[in-house]
């Protein structure tokens, strides 16, 4: 899952996810505008609180991540307010474990961060419909490419990359579904009523 | 309409933290019997474990539909599960139980089990005081950065 305990990845996957994540934050940090701290605040808030919903989905469950939705509010702050909202997971609730932040947080947020920059270079203000197909496929996207992450560290932690790969991709379906619905929907409020944060 | 359906979909999901796998495991006699379980969710069923003693992999087995698997194993083995997407646990038995040494504490030790499991599982359970507490927390820290970008904006 989204969320991978300690003591199933190699040391070399731990040291590039802490290598990428440092970097991250470093570059999230340096471009946090002040005006945009309470946004980054709100949103790492919602990330914390969204992994508590959780879906059935046959042999195991998943949660929602909104991973996308915080690539295309935040930009390049998403990584530090995901590693922030992901370390008081770990904290708090056990989700993740904390040698493997870099890499949980690495795996959350470079989809955020690539669906983000897409949809600020395709959105243009105005269609609402378009506006919420543009959501949704980011929504459904940063999913995708989170369980195809989640996959690659468990593969280049010498696990049998396909059987992990075939059973995290299709645990994320129905999360991809429920983000693409639920990102389109939060877009296409923020669009409405203050597009001025999309852009 | 897709306000609608996102608020229709949301209230299908029970609010619940569900992946963490979880191992309970007590011993019976020589067997140890055990249930895998997501933390506030429901059973690992199907998952394969495996009995490892002094490092050495002595024994495979599959958890039934319940999440719950019975196997040989001595009292210092370790007892693991995997789900095979990310989803690992793994237990020491030794500081699961004493083993029984007559009937009678044989018969407390099942009666007591399904309580230390709740007991178990209950301590997994997101409770209100860390949601809200994290919450605080994350607004806490974002609320430092803005003191200090407006310090350092302010010098400027």
């Amino acid at each position: 899952m989204a969320h991978i305990p300690d003591g199933i990845l190699s040391a070399p996957v731990l040291a590039a996810g802490m290598a990428v994540s440092l970097g991250g934050i470093g570059l999230g940090l340096r471009r946090l505008a002040p005006e945009a701290v309470p946004k980054a605040a709100v949103l790492s808030a919602v990330f914390f609180v969204a992994s508590l919903v959780h879906l059935p989905a046959g042999f195991s469950s998943v949660h929602l991540i909104l991973n996308g939705l915080m690539g295309i509010v935040l930009g390049l702050a998403a990584y530090p307010a995901i590693v922030v909202a992901l370390l008081l997971q770990a904290m708090l609730f056990g989700f993740g474990g904390l040698v493997v932040l870099g890499v949980n947080a690495m795996n959350m947020a470079l989809p955020a961060l690539a669906v983000g920059m897409v949809f600020r270079a395709v959105w243009r203000p105005g269609c609402q419909r378009r506006t919420a197909l543009l959501g949704a496929a980011a929504g459904g996207l940063a999913v995708a490419l989170t369980a195809i992450m989640v996959a690659a560290s468990l593969g280049l932690s010498g696990r049998e990359f396909l059987p992990a790969t075939n059973l995290v991709l299709l645990s994320y379906v129905p999360v991809m579904v429920v983000e693409a619905v639920f990102t389109a929907a939060a877009i296409g409020l923020i669009a409405r009523v203050k597009p001025e944060l999309l852009s | 309409m897709i306000r609608v359906f996102a608020i229709a979909l949301l209230l299908l999901c029970t609010p619940a933290q569900a992946h963490k796998l979880k191992l309970f495991v007590t011993q019976e006699g020589g067997d140890m019997v055990g249930t895998a379980y997501f933390a506030g969710g429901g059973p690992a069923a199907q998952i394969e474990g495996t009995v490892i003693v002094d490092g050495v992999e002595r024994a495979r087995f599959r958890t039934d539909g319940e999440g719950n698997f019975r196997v040989t194993a001595p009292a210092n083995a370790t007892i693991s599960v995997d789900g095979g997407d990310g989803h690992a646990a793994s237990t020491n038995a030794v500081v699961a139980v004493d083993p029984p040494t007559n009937d009678i504490e044989a018969a407390v030790a099942r009666q007591i089990r399904p309580l230390r499991l709740q007991i178990d599982a209950m301590e997994e359970r997101a409770r209100f005081s860390d949601i809200m507490g994290g919450i605080g927390t994350i607004f806490g820290l974002f609320g430092i950065a803005a003191w200090i970008a407006a310090r350092r904006r302010g010098k400027q």
